[in-house]
């Protein structure tokens, strides 16, 4: 896969260059994997703002603030005007944050700050870092498009060009916004982390082209974008469950002998991240686990005592930090901060529900290897098990709601009211128009197998059944059913909440993004269009970016829109192009005639995806000051249009 | 070491020593001036104000909500040093609602020119009457000193 370039030398540089080459295999994979990681890097920084987007981004900066102080407890208000934000919880008369692996993610960046800025100006910190993304972009670009002397250039000259920029307009930055900042860097390198496993799952799955092509998707033209540098669990969450992904696979995979570690500890590393993130989020880790569990236990090569047992160690291993911050905090090692009084609603309490009783008689009738960990799950956090369902009870009583989460949104009653009277609401095809490429192909592939079976439902169910058997041993097979067992986990946890305000773009269901586009790589069509036309498609994505933002521009001027109205512009827009894009890639199944259009409506909707993340950072949402003090001199620019 | 590579190693030095250089320890120049510095101080001579005489109450779109629209305000300067400020700002008594939007103007701004108001979303609820009386006004503000350019009614119209 990767080689270090360290020829000969010292002992010490030929440590150093093995230290290297093994982070890179670890976290990127390979060299084209670290161009994915610094491109998205770069790219997020564009429209990053240093500041409080959300009124619950005050608990966690409140919280990592407690936390470099070296105590869980949150006595002082740093950020916002009081303590009781969403999210901080009462215990024992002190609050406390919530969260807290994300919050120690964030720790080393904060140290980070504080020691560079004890000698350079905080506010040039962040053009500093960028602009070295910038130079290191374009060394590791060159090298990976054989024109290593261009490419280190290149990303020299527009470092310091682009460096030079930012330091012209430059401004302050107050060493205050320093905890927040480190948030939003741990978001953007989670979020650049995540973008890269797709890249290395599909990789694997396919080859690089279709992997470069996902991450790009994924990282420019959905809101993976959108959330990268908000100080919130998103990024990281999808970045774990992406972890995850690229972890089960691999267990999956024959063992090389290149490769670091065994299949199994591929397996027991799926697992570690999911513990890992129930020191994020209980209810996701949750979810994540169940969809893991449903998935792994009936495809793994081996189920013996050892695998099982080094499997369920390494879990219980992982989940320690979420054991001790729980002792800590409450004394419970399995009692998270979320299930505490929240500070906002301190008069109302935890509340139980009808349906809770009625899973604890179907936990009664499990196995006992599966009842316990449920049990306890029960006992202390009945929203865990409630959530699903109540997500059940609402799509059969009521799917008609998830048109309001998936297609189109609008001025839906009480989402908009909350929203300050602004349809700032987005479905998911309305944030992320391209992908309409995954119902339309996976629509195709049910057609396909029906022609197969003969037109009978009833026969391609039992199809289905028989696939599913044949193809157990799949690594493949098992990783696309983790990805459907994912969806449908997420999808009952929190369709019975939305439609929401403050969601923007169906936030709770963010994981949907990558899966889609995991999907639409997955889709032989979409991958012979990629193969085929993707000139075309880069061509359109490159004019549909530089022509379409500036039409968006001209129209939201050119109509006195409001913030609302702009957006609602977007998701009209989008979900033209998605309407177009859904159709000619589910006609990419049946004829390859229509190949080039639909290369071409891909990279439509992906401009109009990449169009939203831009003016969204730069015109529709400017509420701090920016990352880049050039990004802001645009963002002033727009506001004056 | 070849060129390239010396090219790269000189950038990276570059872009860490600026930060250096400008940092609290060397201090040998401050890059990051507040962008708030000298606002509101110097002069200017504005001769003539044009202002709307009608402002909207517009349906948003795809929403029942209103959309407040006050066409921009423009002023004539015929003179400007340093950076002073204009503020344009928009009350309606009948539903106790103001808003200003601070502009800073800087000395490249001479002759006409244009002062926004931020555009704002209501409630349907509130937003009852088929118009509404407002005032309209555009002040000045320079060395701590406020001049009135403009103060006058002005009609807010709801369209449906």
């Amino acid at each position: 896969m990767t080689s270090a370039d360290g020829v000969g030398g010292s002992p010490v540089t030929d440590r150093f260059a093995t230290v290297r080459s093994v982070a890179l295999r670890v976290f990127v994979g390979d060299r084209l994997g670290l161009v994915v990681f610094l491109g998205t890097l770069a790219f997020v920084a564009l429209y990053w703002r240093v500041g409080i987007f959300i009124t619950d981004n005050y608990t966690l900066a409140n919280a990592l603030v407690a936390l470099a102080d070296g105590h869980l407890a949150v006595d002082e208000a740093v950020f916002g005007p009081h303590l009781e934000t969403p999210g901080m919880v009462l215990h024992e008369g002190a609050h406390y944050g919530r969260n807290y692996g994300q919050i120690v993610f964030a720790l080393p960046f904060l140290w980070g700050l504080e020691v560079l800025a004890t000698v350079a100006d905080p506010g040039l910190l962040l053009p500093m870092a960028w602009a070295l993304v910038l130079v290191a972009l374009g060394r590791e670009s060159g090298r990976v498009l054989g024109r290593p002397t261009l490419g280190a250039n290149a990303g020299a000259v527009c470092g310091v060009a682009a460096f030079a920029v930012n330091v012209a307009v430059a401004r302050p930055l107050a060493p205050r916004l320093f905890p927040v900042a480190a948030l939003q860097v741990s978001a953007i390198v989670a979020t650049a982390l995540g973008v890269v496993m797709l890249y290395r799952l599909v990789t694997r799955l396919h080859d690089r082209r279709t992997g470069v092509a996902a991450a790009v998707v994924l990282g420019l033209a959905t809101p993976v974008g959108f959330w990268a540098s908000l100080p919130k669990r998103h990024a990281v969450v999808v970045a774990l469950i992406l972890g995850t992904c690229y972890a089960l696979y691999r267990s999956r995979l024959s063992p090389s002998p290149d490769d670091l570690v065994s299949p199994l500890s591929f397996r027991a590393t799926a697992y570690a991240i999911v513990g890992l993130t129930t020191w994020i989020h209980g209810g996701e880790a949750f979810g994540l686990f169940l969809a893991l569990v449903v998935v792994d236990i009936p495809t793994a090569r081996s189920n013996d005592i050892r695998s099982l047992a080094v499997v369920a160690a390494v879990f219980f291993l992982s989940m320690t930090p979420f054991f001790v911050t729980n002792a800590l905090l409450s004394g419970n090692p399995v009692r998270p901060p979320r299930t505490f009084l929240s500070a906002q609603y301190a008069a109302g309490g935890p509340s139980t529900g009808s349906s809770e009783r009625f899973l604890r008689s179907l936990v009664d009738g499990l196995p006992p290897a599966l009842a316990a960990p449920m049990t306890v799950a029960l006992d202390y956090n009945a929203i865990l098990l409630g959530q699903f369902v109540s997500g059940a009870e609402t799509l059969v009583t009521d799917p008609g709601r998830l048109y309001r989460v998936f297609v189109r949104g609008g001025d839906i009653p009480g989402v908009s009211k909350d929203n300050f009277s602004q349809t700032i609401y987005l479905t998911v095809l309305e944030a992320a128009p391209v992908v309409a490429g995954t119902a339309a192909a996976c629509a195709a592939g049910v057609a396909n197998l029906r022609q197969s079976a003969g037109g009978s439902v009833r026969w391609s169910t039992t199809q289905v059944r028989s696939r599913v058997r044949a193809f157990g041993a799949s690594p493949a097979a098992a990783m696309d059913a983790f990805a459907v067992a994912l969806g449908v986990s997420f999808l009952l946890m929190y369709v019975s909440r939305l439609p929401l305000h403050a969601q923007l773009t169906v936030r709770y269901l963010h994981p949907f993004y990558p899966l889609a586009v995991y999907a639409m790589a997955r889709q032989a069509s979409l991958r012979r269009v990629l193969a085929r036309h993707w000139r075309a498609g880069i061509w359109t994505w490159g004019g549909g970016v530089l022509l379409g933002s500036q039409l968006f521009v001209v129209a939201v001027a050119a109509g006195s829109l409001g913030r609302g109205e702009a957006v609602q512009v977007h998701a009209l827009v989008g979900l033209a192009a998605a309407a177009a894009f859904a159709v000619l890639a589910a006609s990419s199944a049946f004829t390859k005639r229509l190949d080039r259009a639909t290369a071409v409506a891909g990279g439509l909707t992906a401009a109009l995806g990449t169009d939203f993340l831009l003016l969204s950072g730069l015109a529709y949402f400017p509420y701090s000051q920016y990352a880049l003090p050039a990004a802001g001199w645009v963002a002033d620019l727009l506001a004056t249009a | 070491m070849d060129r390239s590579r010396l090219l790269v190693w000189g950038a990276v030095v570059l872009i860490c020593c600026v930060p250096v250089l400008s940092g609290p320890v060397v201090g040998l120049v401050d890059l990051t001036k507040p962008p708030l510095d000298g606002v509101g101080d110097g002069s200017a001579t504005i001769d003539d104000v044009q202002v709307p005489d009608t402002a909207r109450f517009d349906r948003a779109l795809s929403s029942d909500s209103y959309v407040l629209k006050v066409p921009d305000a423009r002023i004539h300067v015929a003179a400007i040093e340093g950076r002073p400020l204009v503020s344009y700002k928009l009350s309606i008594p009948a539903m106790r609602y103001s808003r200003a939007t601070t502009h800073f103007l800087s000395a490249d701004d001479t002759g006409w020119v244009a002062v926004s108001l931020a555009t704002e979303t209501f409630a349907p609820a509130n937003v009852t009457q088929s118009s509404y009386e407002a005032e309209l006004s555009l002040i000045l503000r320079v060395n701590d000193t406020k001049q009135t350019l403009h103060d006058g009614p002005v009609t807010v119209e709801v369209t449906e």
